[in-house]
């Protein structure tokens, strides 16, 4: 039997680990630090993460159905992370509410002459 | 290669015991290995580097434990709502006890007030110390009656009816020092081990300047003092036991009817 999820928008908004963690994931499975290390680009949202707050935040999503493991691993130390589908979804439910909150950024700047 | 240093290794690992033990059984080797990682990548110096892996180890386990305990509140609402619900009966049930003790307390104080007021009017409006307060002999150690005594300017006691060891007992000079400032004060006096007096001290003005002092014996209301806290903790346990018993049956009754 299928797993059921809660809507989507009920887990916005995320928090910018987590945010950032699925954009980690979006592209393909990753490992622990790989995931760390493009949270921490400023592409991947800048956020400077230790192991603690990683696991952490990866434990919760996994409970939430977010993230999965992909079970293929060659070493214990070294286990590969991958988004579900209920995971992109909410992936793409808070890209969406940023992108909604992003444009009001820009047409109140405009309104107010300041250049980003 | 460029590996973290085994002692810094040796006390990161300790540091995990702070991190939340299921989570710490679940990611132990992957979160040493994630750091390995990130000390052989690391951008920024050694110091710096473990400075925040230490900062990020204690804020995760802080906030790990923070989210665990929610989780177990929404998972266990009965047991949250009934611990609540003690610590919120135990603070009432502890004010009431504490007001109830106070009053007591404060009741103690008469008829002792009206006395030295009494006295210490007479005094200033010129009367003899030893016209005004009538002869008398209570013992402060064994009588629950109120007593009286003057003190001159310098302390010095006489007349008065409250005896201890048949002498005149005299309070430390520092209550006299607070009278002169304040006019007046009531005070727990011990004049030795074993003898707590609810005394009323009032300075006297007027032709003869001195102290009047009204004190009885606090013997019975601390015996009241002791009846009212062995009943409120007897009250408290009652009521813990009936609080946790009722929320057991309910936990029951609430199993039964999901199965």
């Amino acid at each position: 039997m299928a797993k059921s999820h809660p809507d989507p928008h009920s887990l916005l908004p995320l928090t910018p680990a987590v945010f950032s963690i699925l954009l980690a994931l979006a592209g393909s499975e990753k490992h622990g630090y790989a995931i760390m290390k493009e949270a921490a680009l400023p592409e991947g949202g800048g956020v400077s993460m230790g192991p603690g707050t990683l696991y952490g935040s990866l434990d919760r999503m996994m409970r939430s159905g977010l993230v999965e493991e992909t079970g293929v691993t060659d070493n214990e130390r070294r286990r590969y992370y991958r988004i579900t589908r209920f995971g992109a979804e909410v992936f793409s439910a808070e890209a969406a509410r940023l992108g909604r909150m992003m444009g009001a950024v820009r047409r109140k700047a405009v309104l107010e002459g300041v250049r980003s | 290669m460029n590996a973290p240093h085994p002692v810094m290794m040796w006390l990161y690992r300790g540091a995990l015991v702070l991190y939340p033990t299921r989570l710490r059984r679940e990611y132990r080797l992957q979160m040493l290995q994630t750091l390995c990682d990130a000390y052989q990548d690391r951008p920024a110096g050694t110091l710096r580097f473990w400075l925040h892996a230490y900062g990020d180890l204690l804020q995760s386990s802080f906030m790990e434990r923070c989210f665990m305990l929610r989780d177990l509140i929404l998972r266990r609402p009965l047991v949250f709502h009934t611990f609540a619900l003690a610590v919120i009966l135990t603070l009432l049930g502890g004010a009431a006890s504490v007001t109830m003790q106070q009053m007591l307390r404060r009741g103690a104080n008469e008829p002792q007030i009206d006395m030295a007021d009494y006295y210490a009017g007479e005094i200033g409006s010129g009367e003899e110390p030893g016209n005004v307060i009538p002869p008398g002999y209570v013992d402060a150690e064994r009588s629950l009656q109120p007593f009286v005594i003057f003190y001159d300017d310098q302390g010095k006691p006489g007349p008065g009816t409250g005896y201890l060891d048949q002498v005149l007992p005299t309070p430390p000079d520092g209550v006299f020092d607070v009278v002169r400032k304040q006019g007046g004060e009531n005070v727990t006096w011990q004049p030795r081990p074993g003898v707590r007096l609810a005394s009323v001290i009032r300075r006297v003005h007027g032709r003869k300047l001195g102290f009047i002092l009204a004190a009885r014996s606090l013997r019975l209301v601390e015996q009241q003092e002791g009846l009212l806290w062995r009943i409120a903790v007897a009250g408290w346990i009652i009521v813990m036991v009936l609080l946790i018993g009722g929320a057991s049956l309910l936990s029951r009754a609430q199993r039964v009817q999901r199965v």
